[in-house]
Protein backbone atom coordinates (compact mmCIF):
# COMPACT_ATOMS: atom_id res chain seq x y z
CA UNK A 1 0.00 0.00 0.00
CA UNK A 2 2.75 2.28 1.00
CA UNK A 3 4.84 1.06 -1.62
CA UNK A 4 6.16 2.24 -5.15
CA UNK A 5 7.98 -0.13 -7.16
CA UNK A 6 10.87 0.39 -9.92
CA UNK A 7 10.41 -1.27 -13.04
CA UNK A 8 14.19 -2.29 -15.46
CA UNK A 9 12.62 0.88 -17.62
CA UNK A 10 12.75 3.26 -15.01
CA UNK A 11 9.03 3.70 -14.22
CA UNK A 12 7.44 3.91 -10.91
CA UNK A 13 4.24 2.12 -10.22
CA UNK A 14 2.51 2.79 -7.08
CA UNK A 15 -0.77 0.09 -6.22
CA UNK A 16 0.19 -1.36 -9.66
CA UNK A 17 -0.37 2.19 -11.46
CA UNK A 18 1.83 4.33 -13.26
CA UNK A 19 2.62 6.97 -10.58
CA UNK A 20 1.85 9.92 -13.04
CA UNK A 21 4.16 13.28 -13.09
CA UNK A 22 4.23 12.83 -9.29
CA UNK A 23 7.13 11.73 -8.11
CA UNK A 24 8.26 13.39 -5.26
CA UNK A 25 4.89 12.16 -3.62
CA UNK A 26 6.64 9.23 -3.51
CA UNK A 27 10.01 10.10 -1.95
CA UNK A 28 8.91 8.99 1.37
CA UNK A 29 7.76 5.76 0.66
CA UNK A 30 9.28 2.18 0.71
CA UNK A 31 10.89 1.32 -2.95
CA UNK A 32 10.41 -2.54 -3.92
CA UNK A 33 12.64 -2.93 -6.87
CA UNK A 34 11.31 -5.28 -9.80
CA UNK A 35 12.77 -8.39 -11.23
CA UNK A 36 15.36 -7.31 -13.58
CA UNK A 37 16.35 -3.96 -12.06
CA UNK A 38 19.73 -2.90 -12.92
CA UNK A 39 21.51 0.45 -12.01
CA UNK A 40 20.75 1.44 -15.98
CA UNK A 41 16.58 1.09 -14.65
CA UNK A 42 18.01 3.88 -11.73
CA UNK A 43 18.99 6.49 -14.80
CA UNK A 44 15.74 5.67 -16.82
CA UNK A 45 13.74 6.48 -14.21
CA UNK A 46 15.52 9.99 -13.24
CA UNK A 47 14.76 10.52 -17.74
CA UNK A 48 11.73 9.35 -16.80
CA UNK A 49 10.91 11.64 -14.33
CA UNK A 50 13.33 14.48 -14.53
CA UNK A 51 12.69 16.05 -11.64
CA UNK A 52 14.17 13.88 -9.46
CA UNK A 53 17.61 14.97 -10.79
CA UNK A 54 17.22 18.02 -8.87
CA UNK A 55 17.98 16.18 -5.64
CA UNK A 56 21.43 16.18 -5.99
CA UNK A 57 23.89 18.23 -8.45
CA UNK A 58 25.83 15.19 -9.09
CA UNK A 59 22.88 14.17 -11.48
CA UNK A 60 23.12 16.18 -14.33
CA UNK A 61 27.23 15.00 -14.60
CA UNK A 62 26.02 11.00 -14.58
CA UNK A 63 22.89 11.79 -16.82
CA UNK A 64 25.57 13.00 -19.24
CA UNK A 65 28.44 9.99 -19.36
CA UNK A 66 25.25 7.54 -18.70
CA UNK A 67 23.58 8.69 -22.24
CA UNK A 68 27.14 8.26 -23.71
CA UNK A 69 27.51 4.70 -22.84
CA UNK A 70 26.53 1.87 -24.70
CA UNK A 71 22.82 0.74 -24.83
CA UNK A 72 23.68 -2.65 -22.95
CA UNK A 73 26.63 -4.99 -22.27
CA UNK A 74 28.00 -2.92 -19.44
CA UNK A 75 28.88 -5.29 -17.05
CA UNK A 76 31.77 -6.92 -15.07
CA UNK A 77 33.42 -9.91 -13.40
CA UNK A 78 34.15 -8.89 -10.11
CA UNK A 79 30.94 -9.59 -8.38
CA UNK A 80 27.75 -10.94 -9.34
CA UNK A 81 24.95 -7.82 -8.25
CA UNK A 82 25.18 -4.90 -7.04
CA UNK A 83 23.76 -4.25 -3.37
CA UNK A 84 22.09 -1.11 -1.84
CA UNK A 85 22.16 -1.38 1.96
CA UNK A 86 22.02 0.36 5.20
CA UNK A 87 24.30 0.75 8.52
CA UNK A 88 23.67 2.01 11.67
CA UNK A 89 26.67 2.72 14.03
CA UNK A 90 27.17 3.30 17.52
CA UNK A 91 30.29 5.40 17.98
CA UNK A 92 31.80 5.60 21.59
CA UNK A 93 35.13 6.25 21.05
CA UNK A 94 36.87 8.87 20.63
CA UNK A 95 34.38 12.05 21.37
CA UNK A 96 30.86 11.98 22.50
CA UNK A 97 29.12 8.86 21.75
CA UNK A 98 26.59 9.08 18.98
CA UNK A 99 24.87 6.88 16.18
CA UNK A 100 24.88 7.42 12.42
CA UNK A 101 22.81 6.11 9.64
CA UNK A 102 24.46 6.36 6.16
CA UNK A 103 23.86 3.96 3.46
CA UNK A 104 26.48 1.98 1.26
CA UNK A 105 26.64 0.69 -2.94
CA UNK A 106 28.45 -2.11 -3.35
CA UNK A 107 29.66 -4.90 -5.48
CA UNK A 108 28.85 -8.49 -3.75
CA UNK A 109 29.80 -12.14 -4.89
CA UNK A 110 31.29 -15.03 -4.18
CA UNK A 111 30.56 -13.90 -0.30
CA UNK A 112 33.17 -11.17 -0.97
CA UNK A 113 31.91 -7.40 -0.95
CA UNK A 114 33.66 -5.02 -3.24
CA UNK A 115 34.13 -1.40 -3.70
CA UNK A 116 32.74 -0.02 -7.02
CA UNK A 117 34.21 3.23 -6.84
CA UNK A 118 37.19 2.22 -8.91
CA UNK A 119 34.98 0.68 -11.60
CA UNK A 120 33.91 2.97 -14.05
CA UNK A 121 30.01 3.46 -14.98
CA UNK A 122 30.11 1.26 -18.44
CA UNK A 123 31.25 -1.56 -16.26
CA UNK A 124 28.33 -1.14 -13.69
CA UNK A 125 24.83 0.03 -15.78
CA UNK A 126 23.83 -3.37 -16.26
CA UNK A 127 24.41 -5.25 -13.19
CA UNK A 128 21.17 -6.38 -11.10
CA UNK A 129 20.86 -4.36 -8.61
CA UNK A 130 19.29 -5.56 -5.52
CA UNK A 131 18.49 -3.76 -1.91
CA UNK A 132 20.27 -5.42 0.79
CA UNK A 133 20.35 -5.52 4.80
CA UNK A 134 20.77 -3.32 7.21
CA UNK A 135 24.38 -3.66 9.48
CA UNK A 136 24.06 -2.84 12.74
CA UNK A 137 28.11 -2.08 13.64
CA UNK A 138 28.36 -1.55 18.18
CA UNK A 139 31.17 0.65 18.40
CA UNK A 140 33.13 1.10 15.51
CA UNK A 141 34.29 -2.62 15.92
CA UNK A 142 33.31 -4.24 12.72
CA UNK A 143 33.90 -7.34 13.67
CA UNK A 144 31.11 -7.15 16.08
CA UNK A 145 28.11 -6.36 13.66
CA UNK A 146 24.70 -7.30 13.28
CA UNK A 147 22.54 -8.04 10.34
CA UNK A 148 18.49 -6.92 10.10
CA UNK A 149 16.04 -6.93 7.54
CA UNK A 150 14.97 -3.48 6.65
CA UNK A 151 12.94 -1.12 4.24
CA UNK A 152 14.40 1.69 2.21
CA UNK A 153 11.91 4.79 1.04
CA UNK A 154 12.79 5.99 -2.52
CA UNK A 155 14.66 9.54 -1.35
CA UNK A 156 17.04 6.61 0.77
CA UNK A 157 17.42 5.04 -2.68
CA UNK A 158 18.01 7.86 -5.38
CA UNK A 159 20.37 10.07 -2.91
CA UNK A 160 22.09 7.42 -1.56
CA UNK A 161 22.90 5.85 -4.73
CA UNK A 162 24.08 9.32 -6.51
CA UNK A 163 26.13 10.19 -3.40
CA UNK A 164 27.98 7.19 -3.58
CA UNK A 165 28.53 7.86 -7.31
CA UNK A 166 29.48 11.43 -6.75
CA UNK A 167 32.90 9.21 -5.58
CA UNK A 168 33.08 7.35 -8.68
CA UNK A 169 35.10 8.66 -11.28
CA UNK A 170 38.88 6.85 -11.67
CA UNK A 171 40.31 8.37 -14.57
CA UNK A 172 40.97 6.09 -17.71
CA UNK A 173 44.06 7.74 -18.08
CA UNK A 174 45.04 6.93 -14.62
CA UNK A 175 43.80 3.15 -15.07
CA UNK A 176 45.98 2.99 -18.04
CA UNK A 177 48.98 4.13 -16.40
CA UNK A 178 48.80 1.85 -13.96
CA UNK B 1 61.30 21.94 -6.71
CA UNK B 2 60.56 20.03 -3.97
CA UNK B 3 63.73 19.93 -1.56
CA UNK B 4 62.30 18.65 1.18
CA UNK B 5 59.10 16.49 1.79
CA UNK B 6 56.81 15.35 5.03
CA UNK B 7 55.02 12.32 4.34
CA UNK B 8 52.11 12.54 7.05
CA UNK B 9 51.37 8.94 7.11
CA UNK B 10 49.14 6.95 10.20
CA UNK B 11 51.26 3.90 9.05
CA UNK B 12 48.28 2.10 7.69
CA UNK B 13 46.68 1.58 4.28
CA UNK B 14 45.04 4.53 4.14
CA UNK B 15 47.77 6.14 3.46
CA UNK B 16 49.27 3.68 0.67
CA UNK B 17 48.18 6.07 -2.16
CA UNK B 18 49.71 8.95 -0.17
CA UNK B 19 52.99 6.66 0.22
CA UNK B 20 53.05 5.99 -3.59
CA UNK B 21 53.09 9.39 -4.68
CA UNK B 22 55.43 10.50 -2.20
CA UNK B 23 58.26 8.05 -2.56
CA UNK B 24 57.78 8.77 -6.71
CA UNK B 25 58.08 12.35 -5.86
CA UNK B 26 61.60 11.92 -3.67
CA UNK B 27 62.97 9.98 -6.80
CA UNK B 28 61.99 12.33 -9.35
CA UNK B 29 63.13 15.32 -7.14
CA UNK B 30 66.02 13.44 -5.47
CA UNK B 31 64.38 15.12 -2.51
CA UNK B 32 64.99 14.79 1.14
CA UNK B 33 61.75 12.68 2.35
CA UNK B 34 60.44 12.81 6.33
CA UNK B 35 58.01 9.81 7.19
CA UNK B 36 56.46 11.64 9.74
CA UNK B 37 53.96 9.56 12.60
CA UNK B 38 52.27 11.52 14.96
CA UNK B 39 51.21 8.64 17.47
CA UNK B 40 48.84 10.04 19.79
CA UNK B 41 47.51 12.33 22.40
CA UNK B 42 49.01 12.42 26.33
CA UNK B 43 46.22 10.95 28.08
CA UNK B 44 46.29 14.00 30.26
CA UNK B 45 48.66 17.06 31.35
CA UNK B 46 52.18 16.00 31.08
CA UNK B 47 51.13 12.03 31.67
CA UNK B 48 53.75 10.16 30.00
CA UNK B 49 50.82 7.20 28.71
CA UNK B 50 49.31 8.42 25.43
CA UNK B 51 46.70 7.16 23.29
CA UNK B 52 47.89 5.30 20.66
CA UNK B 53 46.60 7.11 17.43
CA UNK B 54 46.10 3.87 15.63
CA UNK B 55 44.66 1.44 18.01
CA UNK B 56 43.21 3.93 20.75
CA UNK B 57 44.84 1.69 23.57
CA UNK B 58 47.05 3.79 26.17
CA UNK B 59 50.36 3.23 26.19
CA UNK B 60 53.38 4.54 28.03
CA UNK B 61 54.95 6.77 26.14
CA UNK B 62 59.18 6.40 26.24
CA UNK B 63 62.11 5.85 24.03
CA UNK B 64 61.40 2.40 23.84
CA UNK B 65 57.56 2.80 22.49
CA UNK B 66 59.12 5.28 20.44
CA UNK B 67 61.87 2.74 18.68
CA UNK B 68 58.50 0.46 18.52
CA UNK B 69 56.56 2.60 16.70
CA UNK B 70 59.49 3.44 14.01
CA UNK B 71 60.08 -0.06 13.71
CA UNK B 72 56.65 -0.95 12.76
CA UNK B 73 56.51 1.36 10.23
CA UNK B 74 60.12 0.27 8.87
CA UNK B 75 58.26 -2.89 8.49
CA UNK B 76 55.16 -1.53 6.84
CA UNK B 77 56.74 0.57 4.45
CA UNK B 78 59.89 -2.09 4.01
CA UNK B 79 59.61 -2.48 -0.11
CA UNK B 80 59.74 1.66 -0.81
CA UNK B 81 62.53 1.90 1.71
CA UNK B 82 64.60 -0.57 0.12
CA UNK B 83 64.07 1.06 -2.79
CA UNK B 84 64.77 4.81 -1.45
CA UNK B 85 67.78 6.18 0.16
CA UNK B 86 68.23 8.04 2.77
CA UNK B 87 63.94 8.73 4.23
CA UNK B 88 64.29 9.59 7.89
CA UNK B 89 61.10 8.44 10.07
CA UNK B 90 60.16 10.64 12.58
CA UNK B 91 57.79 10.35 15.40
CA UNK B 92 56.23 12.75 17.90
CA UNK B 93 53.31 12.61 20.36
CA UNK B 94 50.27 15.07 20.23
CA UNK B 95 47.34 15.99 18.36
CA UNK B 96 48.13 14.97 15.08
CA UNK B 97 48.07 18.21 12.60
CA UNK B 98 49.97 20.31 15.25
CA UNK B 99 52.66 17.74 15.26
CA UNK B 100 52.32 17.59 11.74
CA UNK B 101 52.65 21.59 11.18
CA UNK B 102 55.21 21.78 13.37
CA UNK B 103 57.44 18.76 11.86
CA UNK B 104 56.74 20.71 8.58
CA UNK B 105 58.00 23.82 10.03
CA UNK B 106 60.98 22.41 11.85
CA UNK B 107 62.18 20.71 8.67
CA UNK B 108 61.37 23.71 6.52
CA UNK B 109 59.01 21.30 4.23
CA UNK B 110 58.68 22.68 0.68
CA UNK B 111 55.44 20.14 0.57
CA UNK B 112 53.47 18.15 2.59
CA UNK B 113 52.32 14.91 1.49
CA UNK B 114 48.88 13.21 3.36
CA UNK B 115 45.97 10.89 2.65
CA UNK B 116 42.22 12.68 3.34
CA UNK B 117 41.44 10.10 6.16
CA UNK B 118 43.31 8.74 9.00
CA UNK B 119 41.12 5.49 8.87
CA UNK B 120 39.61 3.49 6.04
CA UNK B 121 35.98 5.44 5.69
CA UNK B 122 33.08 4.06 3.43
CA UNK B 123 31.62 6.72 1.31
CA UNK B 124 28.54 7.05 2.99
CA UNK B 125 30.06 7.76 6.54
CA UNK B 126 31.96 10.44 5.13
CA UNK B 127 29.06 12.65 4.84
CA UNK B 128 28.80 12.97 9.12
CA UNK B 129 32.32 12.71 9.69
CA UNK B 130 36.01 13.23 9.59
CA UNK B 131 35.95 16.20 7.19
CA UNK B 132 35.30 18.99 9.22
CA UNK B 133 37.75 19.31 12.01
CA UNK B 134 40.00 16.45 10.39
CA UNK B 135 43.78 16.37 10.48
CA UNK B 136 43.75 16.53 6.64
CA UNK B 137 41.91 19.86 6.86
CA UNK B 138 43.59 21.33 10.18
CA UNK B 139 47.03 20.68 7.98
CA UNK B 140 45.63 22.17 4.53
CA UNK B 141 44.52 25.23 6.14
CA UNK B 142 47.51 25.85 8.56
CA UNK B 143 50.54 24.61 6.31
CA UNK B 144 52.75 27.43 4.93
CA UNK B 145 53.86 25.45 2.33
CA UNK B 146 51.52 23.04 -0.08
CA UNK B 147 50.01 20.22 1.28
CA UNK B 148 49.26 17.56 -1.61
CA UNK B 149 46.20 15.73 -1.09
CA UNK B 150 46.16 11.73 -1.98
CA UNK B 151 43.04 9.90 -1.66
CA UNK B 152 42.48 7.81 -4.81
CA UNK B 153 45.24 5.39 -6.09
CA UNK B 154 47.33 7.72 -8.86
CA UNK B 155 50.65 5.78 -8.68
CA UNK B 156 51.95 7.03 -11.61
CA UNK B 157 50.52 10.24 -12.23
CA UNK B 158 53.48 12.31 -11.10
CA UNK B 159 56.19 11.05 -13.75
CA UNK B 160 53.54 11.74 -16.65
CA UNK B 161 52.07 14.99 -15.62
CA UNK B 162 49.84 16.17 -18.04
CA UNK B 163 47.31 18.33 -17.34
CA UNK B 164 47.42 20.70 -14.09
CA UNK B 165 43.71 21.96 -12.75
CA UNK B 166 44.24 25.26 -11.13
CA UNK B 167 40.95 26.46 -9.70
CA UNK B 168 40.37 29.84 -8.37
CA UNK B 169 37.65 32.23 -6.48
CA UNK B 170 40.28 34.86 -6.84
CA UNK B 171 40.90 35.33 -3.32
CA UNK B 172 44.18 36.11 -2.03
CA UNK B 173 45.16 32.71 -1.29
CA UNK B 174 44.45 31.46 -4.69
CA UNK B 175 47.06 33.62 -5.90
CA UNK B 176 49.68 31.44 -3.78
CA UNK B 177 47.92 28.43 -5.25
CA UNK B 178 48.31 29.97 -8.74
CA UNK B 179 52.18 30.49 -7.92
CA UNK B 180 52.74 26.73 -7.33
CA UNK B 181 50.58 25.18 -9.93
CA UNK B 182 52.25 27.35 -12.82
CA UNK B 183 55.97 26.61 -11.94
CA UNK B 184 54.62 23.29 -11.52
CA UNK B 185 53.24 23.52 -14.76
CA UNK B 186 56.54 25.07 -16.53
CA UNK B 187 58.76 22.38 -14.60
CA UNK B 188 57.36 19.50 -15.81
CA UNK B 189 55.34 20.85 -19.61
CA UNK B 190 52.24 20.23 -18.08
CA UNK B 191 49.17 22.36 -19.62
CA UNK B 192 47.88 24.38 -16.81
CA UNK B 193 44.23 24.96 -16.80
CA UNK B 194 42.99 28.08 -15.25
CA UNK B 195 39.32 27.56 -13.84
CA UNK B 196 36.75 29.45 -12.11
CA UNK B 197 33.44 28.04 -11.67
CA UNK B 198 30.83 30.81 -10.97
CA UNK B 199 28.60 29.58 -8.06
CA UNK B 200 25.47 30.13 -9.31
CA UNK B 201 23.32 29.17 -5.59
CA UNK B 202 25.15 32.62 -4.26
CA UNK B 203 24.36 34.69 -7.43
CA UNK B 204 20.32 34.34 -7.54
CA UNK B 205 19.71 34.62 -4.03
CA UNK B 206 16.22 34.59 -5.22
CA UNK B 207 16.10 36.08 -8.34
CA UNK B 208 15.96 34.76 -11.41
CA UNK B 209 19.20 35.59 -13.65
CA UNK B 210 19.05 35.78 -17.39
CA UNK B 211 21.03 33.97 -19.43
CA UNK B 212 22.64 37.07 -21.13
CA UNK B 213 23.84 38.32 -17.03
CA UNK B 214 25.45 34.70 -16.89
CA UNK B 215 27.39 35.51 -20.31
CA UNK B 216 28.32 38.63 -19.17
CA UNK B 217 29.80 37.30 -15.59
CA UNK B 218 31.61 34.41 -17.49
CA UNK B 219 33.43 37.01 -19.80
CA UNK B 220 34.62 39.41 -16.62
CA UNK B 221 35.82 36.29 -14.80
CA UNK B 222 37.90 35.57 -17.83
CA UNK B 223 38.70 38.87 -18.11
CA UNK B 224 40.29 38.69 -14.76
CA UNK B 225 41.86 35.29 -15.07
CA UNK B 226 43.89 37.24 -18.38
CA UNK B 227 44.30 39.87 -15.36
CA UNK B 228 45.42 38.50 -12.40
CA UNK B 229 47.28 35.17 -13.83
CA UNK B 230 47.89 35.28 -17.64
CA UNK B 231 49.78 38.39 -17.17
CA UNK B 232 52.04 36.86 -14.96
CA UNK B 233 53.26 33.97 -17.14
CA UNK B 234 55.19 35.60 -19.25
CA UNK B 235 55.61 33.54 -22.70
CA UNK B 236 54.23 30.68 -21.19
CA UNK B 237 51.78 29.84 -23.67
CA UNK B 238 50.83 26.42 -22.35
CA UNK B 239 47.75 27.45 -20.83
CA UNK B 240 43.93 27.20 -21.38
CA UNK B 241 41.45 29.36 -19.35
CA UNK B 242 37.56 28.04 -18.66
CA UNK B 243 34.69 29.53 -16.53
CA UNK B 244 31.84 26.91 -15.71
CA UNK B 245 28.85 27.94 -14.13
CA UNK B 246 27.12 26.32 -11.34
CA UNK B 247 27.99 24.47 -7.75
CA UNK B 248 31.50 25.09 -7.82
CA UNK B 249 32.75 21.71 -6.39
CA UNK B 250 30.66 19.58 -9.23
CA UNK B 251 31.68 21.97 -11.54
CA UNK B 252 35.53 21.49 -10.52
CA UNK B 253 35.13 17.83 -10.72
CA UNK B 254 33.53 17.71 -13.86
CA UNK B 255 36.67 19.84 -14.96
CA UNK B 256 38.77 17.71 -13.75
CA UNK B 257 37.38 14.15 -15.31
CA UNK B 258 36.61 15.94 -18.69
CA UNK B 259 39.84 17.12 -18.87
CA UNK B 260 41.81 14.29 -18.11
CA UNK B 261 43.29 16.36 -14.80
CA UNK B 262 46.30 14.81 -12.99
CA UNK B 263 46.37 17.79 -10.29
CA UNK B 264 43.87 19.79 -8.83
CA UNK B 265 45.48 22.97 -7.43
CA UNK B 266 43.01 25.17 -5.04
CA UNK B 267 43.35 27.20 -1.92
CA UNK B 268 41.61 26.30 0.92
CA UNK B 269 38.57 28.06 2.77
CA UNK B 270 38.71 31.27 1.44
CA UNK B 271 35.93 32.51 0.99
CA UNK B 272 33.88 30.21 2.70
CA UNK B 273 31.69 29.93 6.03
CA UNK B 274 33.28 29.90 8.90
CA UNK B 275 34.56 25.97 8.66
CA UNK B 276 33.49 25.15 12.76
CA UNK B 277 29.35 26.18 10.90
CA UNK B 278 30.11 24.15 7.72
CA UNK B 279 28.14 21.13 7.66
CA UNK B 280 30.62 19.15 5.66
CA UNK B 281 33.21 21.53 4.56
CA UNK B 282 34.00 23.98 2.04
CA UNK B 283 34.63 23.23 -1.68
CA UNK B 284 38.53 22.10 -1.15
CA UNK B 285 37.19 19.25 1.01
CA UNK B 286 34.02 18.49 -1.58
CA UNK B 287 36.74 18.07 -4.39
CA UNK B 288 39.13 16.01 -1.84
CA UNK B 289 36.47 13.48 -1.34
CA UNK B 290 35.55 12.78 -4.49
CA UNK B 291 38.64 13.81 -6.73
CA UNK B 292 40.06 10.92 -8.73
CA UNK B 293 43.75 12.81 -9.17
CA UNK B 294 45.78 14.16 -6.08
CA UNK B 295 44.52 17.85 -4.86
CA UNK B 296 46.68 20.48 -3.62
CA UNK B 297 46.17 22.88 -1.30
CA UNK B 298 47.95 26.20 -1.07
CA UNK B 299 47.10 29.27 1.14
CA UNK B 300 50.48 31.14 1.90
CA UNK B 301 53.22 32.67 -0.73
CA UNK B 302 55.80 31.45 1.81
CA UNK B 303 57.18 28.55 -0.39
CA UNK B 304 55.63 29.39 -3.85
CA UNK B 305 56.74 33.11 -4.35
Amino acid sequence: MNAVTLKNNGALFCDGAPIGDEPLMCLGKQVVLDHGVTLRSVFRMIETYPLLSRLNPFFPTYIEQYREIPADGCTCDDFAHIEFSKTVEMIGYPGEPRLEIYSALKGEGGGETREIRNYELEHLLDMPLLLGKLRHIVFGDKVDQFEFGTVFTLFEFIDGIVWELSFHGTLRACALRR
Amino acid sequence: MFEKIIFATTGTPTCDHAAHVAFDLKKKYNSELTLFHSMGMPSRGFSPFIKDSRTGEDEYLDNDYADWVKEELKTYYAKQLAETEGVMIETSAGESHREILRAARKNDADLIVMGAHSRDEEAGATRYRNVVGSTMQRVAKGAKCPVLIVSRPCTTCLWYFSNIIFGTDFSKASYSAFLFAYQLAKEIGAKLHLFHAMDMTSIHSGKAVSQEEIEAAIADARKRIEKTYVAKMADYDNYEIEVWEGVPYVEILKFARERNGDLIVMSHHTREVDPDDAVLGSTVEQVVLRAACPVASVNRPDKVS
